[in-house]
Formats: C-alpha cells, structure tokens, sequence
C-alpha cells in the first residue's frame, strides 16, 4: 500500500486542458472525465497566486450568495484549481446515486462547490465575516490575520495526502481479534490491513528506543570486531595533486 | 500515457526518439552492458583474470532479535536528533576517562593514546583524514 501512494505521490504532471471536478485528479472518475485527448472549453478562473490562498479544510467559513446565503459552515474540500470550496451542508441539492436497471437509485443530497467570492473567512471569536491577509508575526511566522478585529485566524491542521490518520493508527494487530473493535476506531479505512502495522514495520516503541553507544571507533572498525574480521593488509601509498 | 496524448493529439508522429537506448533495444549481435564495473584485469592474451579484491562482499550480522524492521509505524513521531558532534563524543566517552584518572593520580600528558589519541593517521586501516572510507 504505501508503495502506490509512493507512486502517487510523485504523480505526472497534468495535461493542460485537464477540467477540474470535485473528485481527487488519480480516481476513476477523474479518469472517465478526462479520457486521454479530450479538449473542453476553458473555464476561466480568477487568478489567485498559491501563496495567497487563504481558505483550507477545516475553516470555518460564511457563505455570502446562493440558497444558504448568510449561514456558517464547515470546509469540508478545496479545489485550487476552480477557486472551489465545499461547504459541508450548505448549497445542497438532491440527486439519485447508484442506479440501476432494476432499482431507482438511493436520493441523497450533495453540496455544490461555491467560488471564493461567494465566501468569507469568519473571525474565531466574533464569529462574524471578516477579510482576511497574510502578514507575518514578531516571531517571522506567516499567519492570517483578520483585518476588522486584527485576530490571527490559525491555519487548521490539514490532513494527510495519503488520508491516515496517525491518532486512529492501530499498532501491532493480531488476526484473531474481531473487525469490530477497528470498523469503530477509524474514520474511513474500515479493514485492518489499511490502518494497523504490518509485519515489515518497526512499532513506535523499538523506533523511538535509544541504543546508540558512543565509543572512538568508527562504524567499520566495530562491524570488523564483532564479527572477528582481521585485516592486516593496508593499501599503498598514493598521491595526488 | 504522455506519449499516448501526443501521439493522438497528432503533434508527434512515428516511435519514441526520448527514451534510453538499453540492452533490451537493438539486434541480438548489440551487445550493450547497463555499467557495471570490471572486477578484474584484461591481459593482453585477451585473458580476463578477476582481483578477488574488487569483488563485493556483503558483510551480513545476525540479525535475530533485531528489533528494527523496513519501515517504521505512522504512530511514530516526527523529528531527528541532532548529529553527535566531536566535543559530545569527547565529553561523553574521553571527559569521564580522564576525570578518574586526574582524580587517582595516574593522569599522564604524555600518554594519550590511552584515551583513544592518534599522533598520525599512517598505519590505520580507516584513516579519519584523508578520508578513506566511503561512510
């Protein structure tokens, strides 16, 4: 598993018509979106520099136009790309998944992504909309800052690429016990196999343990004397200028 | 898959001229190597005689009761120690040598090569400088 989301991880680049859509760019349905040789009308997007973008997962955020114009929500999905964000249970609309020949489908609501000039950042305390900068603190740490109220807003911890997460990582797992312990621990990987050690892993414990002995010999010389290697032969001189 | 878009976008035609030219390309009578090193000596009889010293050996420890495996759990913290430097060695391994030695008397300024001094470097196997070992 973690051999593929190396590979993952340094993905090619994207082609450069590629349409951005709500879904990860290595998925099925990116793939069916986006058969090799498909050229789309542009979408036209305000530039945003990378450095300046200011709203990411977990901020909580207002949405100023639209159906749920006024009310505060959760970030649940960026997509730089498109200056998208998907609030979690505002813009909502009502559609069928999983439909079949035989069975009409399962009808759920889906938030529709809102673009960032449809949203505002929120001050933590005042819980009101505010603009939000970055500008740099006495220490030299580039934070947010609201310009009403002057309040750094602290970036919330964003999660992984790989979507582990390290407090819900279960260490050594024994076959015997049941799914049920670990199907309510996780969030998303409900097998064990994706979120426990395996055997080719060092437990927390033996990794963080301290055996280093310092000594004056180097690395070579103490292999040669625990495993009895004498060696008295010694390369010739040599010179160079 | 890149070279796919552009052969069907139509702006490269015919076979890929980027990728390296290996063994696996070419006629059976191209004989190409991938860069491996002479472990030996070619005479001019055309005779290859092999240096036993070129040759890699791996010197394996026994490895039972290793505790440390490939990769390490994600419930590991992040972070690294700093590198030990010269003066933590010394403190750590020579200072305590000689502080019992200057305490019983004993302490020879002379003789340092009992506390691991080394006036030259000539005569060692794994010379500290020049440098001749690769780690």
């Amino acid at each position: 598993m973690r051999l593929s989301a190396l590979l993952s991880a340094a993905r090619p680049r994207l082609p450069p018509g590629y349409r951005h859509g709500m879904w990860p760019p290595d998925s099925m349905a990116a793939r069916l979106r986006n058969p090799p040789g498909q050229r789309r009308r542009k979408v036209f997007v305000e530039p945003v520099a990378k450095d300046d973008w200011k709203v990411f997962k977990g901020d909580t955020v207002q949405v100023l136009a639209g159906k749920d114009a006024g009310k505060q929500g959760l970030v649940t999905q960026v997509v730089q790309a498109r200056n998208w964000v998907v609030v979690e249970g505002l813009n909502t609309h009502c559609r069928y998944v999983n439909r079949t020949a035989k069975y009409s489908g399962t009808y759920i609501t889906s938030e529709a992504p809102l673009l960032l000039s449809q949203i505002c950042l929120v001050d933590p305390e005042d819980r009101k909309p505010t603009e939000v900068e970055w500008r740099y603190t006495e220490e030299g740490e580039r934070v947010r800052v609201s310009l009403r109220s002057g309040r750094i807003l602290p970036v919330p911890p964003q999660p992984r690429q790989d979507g582990i997460v390290p407090e819900q990582w279960i260490g050594e797992w024994d076959g015997s016990e049941g799914w049920g312990d670990v199907a309510g621990d996780t969030g998303g990987q409900h097998c064990p196999l994706t979120c426990t050690d395996g055997p080719k892993d060092t437990s927390e414990e033996d990794a963080l343990a301290k055996t280093y002995r310092p000594s004056l010999k180097t690395f070579e010389e103490e292999i040669m004397d625990a495993m009895g290697i004498v060696e008295t032969r010694r390369p010739k001189k040599s010179y160079w200028y | 898959m890149g070279l796919l878009t552009q052969l069907v976008r139509g702006l490269v035609r015919g076979a890929d001229r980027v990728s390296p030219f290996t063994s696996k390309r070419g006629s059976r009578s191209h004989n190409k190597g991938r860069g491996a090193k002479k472990l030996g000596v070619l005479t001019r009889n055309k005779k290859f005689i092999l240096v036993k010293e070129m040759v890699p050996e791996f010197v394996v420890p026994d490895l039972t009761g290793f505790k440390l495996r490939p990769y390490v759990s994600y419930r590991a913290p992040e972070g690294s120690e700093p590198p030990v430097t010269a003066k933590q060695l010394f403190d750590q391994v020579v200072a305590p040598r000689i502080e019992k030695d200057v305490k019983d008397g004993t302490f020879d300024p002379s003789n340092l090569e009992k506390y691991g001094f080394e006036p030259t470097q000539e005569g060692k196997l794994f010379q500290l400088f020049p440098k001749n070992y690769v780690r």
